[in-house]
């Protein structure tokens, strides 16, 4: 008896979470209606908190600030844009949780990010069954974007950036032969390593390769390993804690090397963190020129809100918020809705503050590099876009 | 509270069938989907608290390893579903006897163990499917996981939102309630209280607490894996790094802060512990230290977990000698 009374108590309580639950939810229905004016919202996935965390913040403030002058400026046909921002934690399976809770909230019109191409790449399904866009202001995997005709990402790929770090960096600028890579173990090490490689080798140099789980923190093991290879050069593929762990942890175990990163871009935070700076060699496909007043006002603003200098990642996620901007003017008097604005975004054509942003036919864009490195605690261009043409 | 027994104990199928029809309209209902979908995460984490409940709170071992016995389902229903086109439906069960005979794999070594060191195995045992999971690249995808799990089938309709989803994990929880009350009020559920009263005393009275444990560790890793295969096209991605010990703590939270040794618990756990993650979500790390606060004020204020009974062992000796001295009679 007692056994069944509480089966039953069960089933109650079970129903009386559904009311909690639904009592929890705050709905805001804020449907693009044609002609009428009203808010166009947005779904933003940022990883907060978490390992990727310096990035996830530069999304949220980038997104924010588009949005904000856009809205100054009257909005969009008369729209007002608002975002809304969730934590994503640098974790695929809650950024998907994320996504779907955006794709089944009616009232988002496209989502902005995630960060990792790992996580993006777990949304593409999701967001393909839904139709709604899921732009990118990072993914930079080569098979990201084909994966649904709703995925857009404004990075450029890998199969660009890593055979530029092959070829220009490594070959033409350092002139080495052996070199070692260490790199997370995810979607995007593993589309960096695959575009690296072949190049690496039909440029004759030799490579040992050694991989780490996303979180690891200790790398003295994999470093005493590439240490006995004695290679000119250590390579890292990563962004965010872990570039700069593997770089001190090389520092602290005495090693002399050149440090090259792909991934971190030109990240302020990073200088902050190694222990020997000057060391490091990273591509980059943007900078923030000092002479360009609209760059400079820009990053200005941004660091006025987030407390750090920009990479190019937060202005990335500053350009998605325009592009978006630009599609619903595409779209006009006609009604917004998430599938015209997939339409209106693959046909634009836009410049946005990190260049020229159009898109190819998988839906991301391809983008020029150059190799930045540090002196005196501040990012340089040591040589510039035209360094590949020479 | 009293007279809500005594209403329920006139009026059973009426409550009964109050509750069914409830639980029906409840998709239709609710309109966001975003609700229906935490309230889809209740349910999953409710039946895997259950299962792990089964094993902590019935039998009185304490295992750890819970999400190693999810990871299992979930990977069997990604592997197989993903790669091999078989049905879900007959993946789901699948799911439950593999996970079922990696749990007699754990409980093996560890019966002639309790207390710590059976915890440390079977955190152990977690760990070690999970880096399985991590390394067998060619069939479960790496560090890369599995993507594009492909979503159930009924009948030509393909279960991908909430809405559908929801009554998959209705039926799993509904059915895991109903089949362990019936286990529990059976010879080998009593058996199994009965370990975990006093292991001595049982074995004296011909219980064989060997087996007992042994199928009480299967019991339990089925239904981890049954959910855990439900799980996989839920979100429809599934990588190594879900299945930490993180998560297996995160599930053992949620049976303590509901109460071990009881079937409700698990369940009003599961709500707490995701409304709370849900709704603290803008205090980012912080969070976490609200549950550990929670989980401490628990273990200071109610042994016993919010609806535990006070007569069990799991009460913690203190209430337990109370109850004596008042000649406490509940058995």
């Amino acid at each position: 008896m007692k056994k069944k009374r509480m089966l039953a108590v069960a089933a109650l309580s079970m129903t009386a979470v559904l009311m909690t639950a639904c009592s929890g939810g705050s709905g805001s229905s804020t449907g693009g209606g044609s002609g009428e004016a009203s808010t166009i919202k947005l779904g933003g996935l940022a990883p907060l908190t978490g390992n990727y965390a310096e990035y996830g913040k530069g999304f949220q403030i980038g997104w924010q600030m588009a949005i904000d002058e856009i809205n100054a400026a009257g909005g969009v046909n008369g729209h007002k844009l608002e975002i809304e921002v969730k934590d994503t934690q640098g974790d695929a399976v809650v950024s998907s949780n994320m996504a779907t809770n955006f794709a089944e909230d009616e009232s988002v019109m496209a989502i902005l990010g995630d960060f990792t191409s790992g996580a993006c790449k777990a949304n593409a399904e999701i967001v393909d069954r839904y139709g709604i866009v899921q732009l990118s202001p990072t993914a930079s995997a080569p098979d990201y974007a084909n994966m649904s005709k709703y995925c857009f990402s404004i990075m450029g790929r890998q199969d660009g950036e890593a055979p530029y770090l092959a070829r220009y960096i490594l070959d033409k600028y350092l002139g080495a032969k052996k070199i070692a890579v260490i790199r997370v173990d995810s979607d995007w090490g593993l589309s960096c390593y695959e575009n690296f490689l072949p190049t690496a080798e039909e440029l004759g140099m030799e490579v040992t390769v050694e991989k780490y789980a996303s979180g690891e923190k200790d790398f003295s093991s994999l470093i005493t390993k590439m240490r006995s290879v004695n290679p000119d050069v250590l390579v890292v593929m990563d962004q965010g804690d872990s570039v700069a762990a593997i770089f001190n942890q090389a520092d602290a175990a005495g090693w002399d090397i050149q440090h090259v990163a792909l991934g971190p871009g030109t990240s302020e935070q990073l200088i902050g963190q190694l222990t020997t700076p000057d060391n490091l060699i990273v591509t980059s496909p943007f900078f923030f020129d000092e002479n360009d007043e609209t760059l400079t006002k820009w990053s200005s603003t941004f660091q006025e809100q987030s407390g750090f200098a920009p990479t190019i990642h937060p202005a990335c996620a500053y350009d998605t918020v325009y592009l978006i901007k630009n599609a619903i003017e595409r779209i006009g008097d006609g009604e917004i809705t998430r599938d015209a604005i997939q339409q209106a975004l693959d046909q634009s054509e836009n410049t946005g503050i990190t260049g020229a942003l159009n898109f190819t036919e998988d839906g991301d864009i391809v983008r020029n590099y150059m190799i930045c490195g540090v002196e005196n605690g501040k990012w340089v261009v040591l040589e510039g876009f035209d360094y590949a043409n020479e | 509270m009293e007279k809500a027994k005594d209403f329920y104990e006139k009026h059973k199928l009426i409550v009964y069938l109050i509750l069914f029809a409830v639980s029906l309209v409840v998709p239709f209902v609710i309109e966001q989907a975003l609700i229906l979908r935490y309230i889809c995460t209740i349910m999953m984490y409710a039946t895997l608290a259950g299962s792990l409940n089964v094993i902590n709170g019935y039998s009185g071992q304490t295992c750890l390893g819970q999400a190693g016995f999810f990871c299992i389902g979930a990977y069997t229903c990604a592997a197989l579903t993903k790669n091999f086109g078989v049905s879900f439906w007959i993946v789901l069960p699948l799911a439950g006897i593999l996970a079922a005979l990696v749990g007699l794999l754990v409980s093996l070594p560890t019966l002639k163990l309790s207390g710590i060191y059976l915890s440390i195995v079977t955190l152990g045992a977690s760990e070690i499917i999970r880096i399985i999971a991590q390394t067998w690249t060619p069939v479960t995808g790496g560090a890369l996981g599995i993507k594009q799990i492909p979503y159930p089938n009924l009948f030509g309709l393909e279960l991908f939102r909430p809405k559908y989803y929801y009554f998959i994990f209705l039926i799993i929880g509904v059915l895991f309630l109903f089949i362990t009350s019936r286990v529990l009020r059976s010879r080998v559920g009593r058996a199994w209280m009965a370990i975990r009263e006093d292991q001595v005393a049982a074995k004296s009275l011909g219980v064989e607490t060997s087996r007992c444990k042994c199928t009480n560790f299967m019991y339990g890793a089925f239904w981890a894996g049954i959910i855990g295969a439900a799980y996989a096209p839920f979100v429809n991605y599934i990588e190594s790094s879900q299945f930490t010990t993180d998560t297996g703590f995160n599930v053992l939270a949620m049976v303590v802060i509901g109460g071990q040794g009881t079937l409700l618990g698990p369940i009003i756990g599961s709500a707490i512990v995701t409304i709370l993650t849900e709704t603290l979500r803008f205090l980012e790390n912080w969070r976490y230290v609200i549950y550990a606060i929670i989980i401490i004020l628990m273990m200071w204020v109610r042994p016993q977990g919010l609806l535990g009974a006070s007569d069990s062992i799991l009460a913690g000796g203190k209430i337990r000698r109370k109850e004596k001295e008042q000649g406490g009679k509940k058995a």
